[in-house]
């Protein structure tokens, strides 16, 4: 039975001391409150939140039978709690308790006293007018989960987990760096006690790693967090590590084998490291890790996915024979390819934007011309010893079927190669010329393929005139791969077309690489703009040819063929004769006498893109000539096959699915320039090894589509990340030796030269490793442990915990924008996390404080206050600079005897010795100089300002500008919110100040709690604050939560919304919009259902509902408007 | 009426989060702002029914202005940009009503952003002080 009771209120205005009362008339407002409708009893006094504030009320509920309080202090943030708790101790629901905020709202932000009264009224009658419609709620009790996540491994979150995990609960703590230490680990020695920081962080760090209850997530990031106080769900993002965690022992052999340099963080980049490090010798878990950031852009450029970083850097390294046999992973043919390829690598070599790319393609050649000369044509892998019992057939030995050939072939399958012509290598052997690609080198690459166990039958053409698919099935092969290359030559239709002195390219290059001898005569042209065009044109002039014109209907810029074999092409002596095509030839006794050309105009782009050619009326022309080779392009043989039942597009290749490379007939397969039509050695070699695999798959009875073909692919990396990451200097490519045009027109020895070895190693070095890690798989080699795997994924890990601990920390200022103090400018310029290195035993100078020149400096400046207590930076102190820039002044002292120089604003030494600290360095000699630094500058104005760097300062204390001329300058940078910060905030739902630290829920009393109940911050990511005081706040939020799990239980907030079924039409508006999935719809009564376990009272559903039906407790719409109307009256 | 002796009444819905963060950064900076500007609190910008802002001008406000999170920073996710999306619809319905859509403002302040909030009620007091009195005052039956 409820019983409809009047309300009984009773108000109780807060002094706050003077915060109140200083602005606000308390009496007037007690007087005003007393006389409010349904108000029984109104108070003021100086502090309502003390216990007697507190006992005032609870005595007036019993002794005036109140039934609804107001009290009307400061932010109901602030003490809510404190007061609904009063009411509940007396026997009060806790909600039928409103708070005027009079402090915040009022008092602290009104200028005008009577202004002020006004409005704290105003609020006191809102908050009367609201209390009155409260209703009583049920506050929800929650368990809460023991385990404790503790986000960031510096020196707080290790405290925080250490205390917890004594405690004997489980603690998951996350750092997303690989090790633990944070910044505490890169310190030399602490203020003001001078003890090493890693003498007692390192036995911390190991208790870390070592705790039964700590479960370390290294190299992690804490990717979402949800659920409320006592249970959350939280999802850990491990990166990968790229080496396993339980296998790796520390041993630090694999870096021997890493030819990747990369800027070491940790020493910010001071010194190098190789792409599989450890941050730090000390670091916890002692595991290495690969910095695989991606896959550098050349490698992704290549259709045949070559990695050409990973060959690149193992030949900056000397290693050319394993360079040899990371490129016969994934192609064949690397001296051809090393010649004739049109590396497309090269084009988004990230040195382009640095000097020119890395001549990737030469030091491919290089590779491959050392191996041959120096191991010899010997196969680079070990063939199974075991023969599988499926045998595949390829039909065509060019570069697509041999590479299919190949790598089916170490994989243990026996292959067959069906050729037509007399020898194997396909376009290769018949159609580049000598010059450009010997034969007899052809013949060596072909060996290898040999040597694998491929066995390839010349003379025996597949298809026309030869045999059938059908045929290749019934001698047992389980596949047959269609590699039969494009070999037909495309005509024109023209008339004179069947005159003696005309020839097709493929044919012309077939006979001339046969050995064949072709006369031309002296005035020869050559019909196309693709890349066998220009082949044929440069061997006419070869073969004697006076006057050699390419003809071309389009212009310049659309020629398909390599733009460098055009301009050697010119240099040698051919014509380029654009917008121009033939339309007849003509002839005297069935030999070509005259070609007819017509001009050209370039109209609409076409489907090709490029725009399409139109012939200018009435421009033809004639032209005595003796021969023409039509180049203008070949399709393949493939007429033949559409009798086998394959289907064949409309240009004549093979139609295949891209992915799998299959025809439409089981068990066949095809690549190459079959299914592409013309195009590069590399593709068809990519395709072919791209058909292996799929065939593997097929004749294994595998599902051909089960996983993608490249199972280990990762994105580009971006470029201008790549050369941000540290200075670089822009080189040139190094220059290919070619033979000049006028020799070697002559003969058909090679135009341009291998490398040699020392231009190779030079080259090589120049690469910028863009990927961090090449792949080249050294390490593998090295690591007994085999706990390398550089195809690991990245993992989530989810845990449930019952409250968060947040200790991010700090990073330091970056002085790179205050120009005036010359910090990237002059060498000698360090910010004071740099020095803290060089002063660090472990760091890059090894301790010794030593000018990169590697003198002993005789004068250091330090400059106190870089990026703190300053408008144009950050406002605030940064608290710890002044004493560490001591420290350093100490050190330097001791370490070198240089005189030192600080020049400070104030100097902040407040804490237990450190005033003391203070002291000891002022008798030490240190010369302080009160004022701030103008500018740092190598302009000399005296000789013994000469070749150093002079400090420009105003001395306040003496009233006067002085220049100290010094060696070495420190700037004693200050500390900023952390990057990601800001996402961390929004993970956990707290927030952050304008200068992004994060908000405590009280700045005195609640230092590490914050707004969101069950999330803690600890250390610097709250604020600036030494070591002492982030262990303080570390343990303190780990008491916190600690209290949290012993108490098993809390109250949550009992205000959620609530649907009324009465009025509820079940339109599932509030269900559509309801962002925890808190609302159902219950088809059998047709109304919708709160659960109000999940339901977190933001409101958004009674707002939306379109009938009213959901309602918010306690901050319902009667309640609203009562307020409201107080507010406004 | 006009702009002298003209002093509008206010009301400044702020989220449970960002919003009453902001006003209480301002607080603690000591940030005055115009004491006609009157805050109070709502758990989610999102949670703003329309019928506050119709209730508050019948009331006779002058004009309600409304901060919470910025977009992204929602303590429920998305609360405000369904704010937005309704006060977008609420001024056309006010424009509707003669009760004048610019009488009402959306403005993200965040927790640490207490001299946004402050600015926000400078300019937003004065905006109104431009405008004068609510219409609705000059209608005989209200």
């Amino acid at each position: 039975m409820i019983r409809r009771e009047e309300p009984r209120i009773g108000v109780y205005i807060c002094h706050c001391g003077i915060n109140i009362s200083y602005k606000v008339d308390v009496e007037e407002v007690v007087d005003f409150a007393s006389k409010l409708e349904h108000v029984v009893v109104a108070r003021d006094y100086k502090f309502m939140c003390s216990n007697i504030g507190q006992e005032l009320i609870i005595n007036d509920i019993k002794e005036y039978g109140l039934n609804r309080v107001v009290v009307a202090s400061c932010s109901p943030r602030m003490h809510e709690k404190t007061f609904r708790n009063a009411c509940k101790k007396a026997g009060l629901n806790p909600y039928l308790f409103q708070m005027a905020s009079i402090r915040e709202l009022v008092s602290w932000v009104t200028e005008d006293e009577r202004e002020a009264t006004e409005k704290a009224k105003d609020y006191v009658e809102a908050a009367v007018r609201r209390v009155a419609k409260h209703q009583p709620l049920e506050p929800r009790i929650v368990d809460i989960n023991p385990n404790v996540l503790v986000i960031g491994g510096g020196i707080a979150g290790m405290q925080a987990a250490l205390e917890i995990a004594e405690g004997g609960k489980t603690v998951y703590l996350v750092e997303r760096e690989p090790s633990i230490g944070g910044h505490m680990a890169k310190f030399d020695k602490t203020f003001p006690t001078l003890d090493c920081a890693a003498c007692i962080l390192t036995p911390k760090m190991v208790s870390v790693g070592q705790h039964e209850n700590i479960k370390l997530f290294t190299y992690s990031e804490v990717e979402e967090v949800s659920g409320y106080i006592g249970n959350f769900d939280v999802k850990i993002k491990k990166k990968p590590r790229y080496v396993l965690e339980d296998k790796c022992t520390g041993c630090s052999e694999c870096i021997k084998g890493c030819p990747v340099t990369l800027p070491n963080e940790f020493e910010y980049g001071m010194m190098d490291r190789t792409a599989i490090y450890r941050s730090f010798p000390q670091a916890v878990p002692n595991v290495f890790v690969i910095d695989k950031e991606g896959f550098s852009p050349c490698r992704n450029a290549c259709p045949a996915g070559l990695n050409a970083h990973g060959y690149v850097k193992l030949v900056s390294v000397g290693k050319y024979e394993e360079a040899f046999k990371l490129i016969m992973e994934r192609v064949i043919f690397p001296a051809s390819l090393g010649r004739a390829c049109p590396a497309f690598c090269e084009e988004e070599c990230t040195r382009c934007l640095a000097g020119g790319h890395v001549q990737i393609r030469a030091l491919k050649r290089f590779v491959a011309d050392w191996y041959y000369e120096n191991v010899g044509v010997k196969l680079p892998v070990e063939l199974p010893d075991v023969q599988k019992d499926k045998r595949v057939a390829v039909v065509g030995a060019g570069p697509a079927g041999l590479a299919c050939a190949y790598y089916l072939a170490i994989q243990g399958y026996p292959v067959t190669v069906y050729e037509a012509l007399e020898k194997p290598g396909g376009m290769l052997r018949y159609a580049i010329p000598e010059y450009r690609l010997p034969n007899q080198l052809v013949d060596k690459e072909i060996e290898l393929i040999k040597q694998a166990g491929v066995e390839i039958v010349c003379n025996t053409p597949v298809g026309e005139g030869g045999k059938s698919i059908d045929e290749l099935f019934g001698e047992g092969y389980k596949a047959v791969f269609l590699a039969i290359g494009a070999h037909r030559d495309r005509t024109m239709g023209i008339p004179g077309e069947d005159l003696r002195g005309i020839y097709t390219s493929i044919g012309f290059l077939r006979r001339v690489n046969r050995g064949e001898k072709v006369e031309l005569g002296d005035k020869v042209f050559v019909v196309g703009g693709g890349n066998s065009a220009v082949d044929a044109a440069r061997v006419a002039l070869r073969l004697g040819s006076k006057e050699v014109t390419i003809l071309y209907r389009r212009s310049r810029v659309e020629m398909p063929a390599f733009p460098e074999e055009v301009e050697a092409a010119e240099e040698e002596g051919v014509k380029l004769q654009i917008l121009t095509n033939p339309v007849a030839f003509h002839g005297e006794d069935g030999k070509l006498s005259e070609v007819e050309c017509v001009r050209m105009e370039l109209g609409e782009p076409d489907e090709s893109g490029r725009r399409r050619p139109i012939p200018i009326e009435g421009s033809n022309f004639k032209v005595p000539a003796d021969s023409v080779i039509l180049a203008i392009g070949q399709a393949p043989e493939s007429s033949v096959f559409k009798q086998e039942g394959l289907e064949i597009n409309r240009d004549g290749t093979l139609w295949v699915d891209p992915e799998t490379l299959a025809t439409n007939r089981e068990g066949v397969f095809a690549g190459g320039d079959a299914t592409k039509g013309p195009s590069t050695i590399v593709e068809a070699i990519g395709l072919g090894r791209r058909a292996a695999e799929y065939i593997r798959r097929y004749v294994e009875g595998e599902d051909l589509r089960a996983k993608p073909y490249e199972e280990h692919w990762l994105e580009t990396v971006d470029k201008e990340e790549v050369l941000r990451r540290r200075r670089y200097t822009v080189s040139p490519p190094t220059s290919l030796v070619k033979r000049p045009s006028h020799e070697r027109i002559k003969d058909f020895k090679e135009v341009e030269a291998t490398l040699s070895e020392e231009a190779a190693l030079a080259e090589a070095k120049r690469c910028l490793d863009c990927a961090g890690c090449c792949e080249c798989r050294q390490c593998e080699l090295l690591c007994e442990a085999q706990a390398i795997d550089h195809h690991m994924k990245e993992e989530i890990v989810e845990v449930k915990v019952g409250s968060i601990i947040v200790a991010t920390g700090f990073k330091t200022f970056d002085p790179t924008p205050l120009i005036q103090y010359g910090y990237k400018r002059y060498p000698e310029v360090y910010t004071s996390i740099e020095f803290e290195r060089i002063n660090n035993a472990a760091g890059p100078t090894e301790g010794q404080i030593r000018m990169k020149d590697g003198r002993v400096p005789e004068r250091v400046a330090i400059i106190h206050c870089v990026g703190s207590r300053d408008e144009n930076t950050n406002r605030y102190c940064s608290r710890v600079c002044c004493m560490y820039s001591m420290k350093f002044a100490h050190l330097v002292r001791e370490k070198t005897g240089a005189e030192v120089f600080e020049f400070y604003i104030d100097i902040r030494a407040p804490g237990k010795m450190y005033e003391e600290f203070y002291n000891r360095l002022q008798e030490e000699g240190t010369h302080f100089i009160r004022g701030k630094v103008a500018e740092v500058t190598d302009v000399a104005m005296s000789p013994e300002e000469e070749g150093r760097l002079i400090v420009v300062a105003e001395d306040t204390l003496a009233g006067k500008v002085r220049r100290i001329p010094v060696d070495m300058v420190i700037l004693s940078v200050g500390l900023q919110a952390a990057d990601g910060a800001e996402e961390v905030a929004h993970l956990v739902g707290i927030s952050q100040d304008q200068d992004g630290w994060f908000i405590e829920l009280h700045p005195k009393l609640a230092p590490v709690s914050t707004a969101s109940d069950g999330v803690f911050i600890a250390g610097c990511c709250q604020g600036p604050k030494d070591i002492p005081d982030t262990v303080s706040q570390a343990s303190g939020a780990a008491a916190e939560a600690l209290s949290l799990i012993m108490r098993g239980q809390v109250e949550v907030e009992a205000a959620t919304s609530y649907i009324d079924p009465e009025v509820c039409v079940g339109c599932q508006q509030c269900k559509r919009i309801c962002m925890y999935s808190a609302i159902d719809y219950d088809p059998a009564r047709g109304v919708c259902v709160v659960n109000e376990a999940i339901c977190k009272g933001c409101g958004l559903c009674a707002a939306t509902c379109p009938n009213k039906a959901v309602t918010t407790k306690h901050f319902n719409n009667v309640e609203i408007f009562s307020e409201l109307e107080g507010i406004l009256l | 009426m006009g702009g002298n002796g003209f002093i509008p009444k206010i009301l400044y819905a702020l989220c449970a989060w960002c919003g009453t963060g902001g006003s209480e950064t301002a607080a603690a900076l000591w940030l005055k702002y115009p004491e006609n500007v009157r805050p109070f609190r709502v758990v989610c910008t999102g949670a703003l029914d329309p019928a506050y802002v119709l209730r508050a001008l019948i009331e006779g406000a002058d004009g309600m202005v409304v901060s919470g999170c910025h977009p992204g920073d929602c303590h429920y996710n998305l609360g405000n940009f369904r704010a937005r999306r309704r006060l977008a619809v609420m001024k056309e319905v006010l424009n509707t009503l003669g009760l004048d859509g610019d009488r009402l403002w959306l403005r993200w302040v965040a927790h640490g952003e207490g001299k946004r909030l402050v600015d926000t009620a400078f300019e937003f007091d004065a905006h109104i002080r431009g405008k004068g009195p609510n219409p609705l005052v000059k209608r005989w039956d209200t």
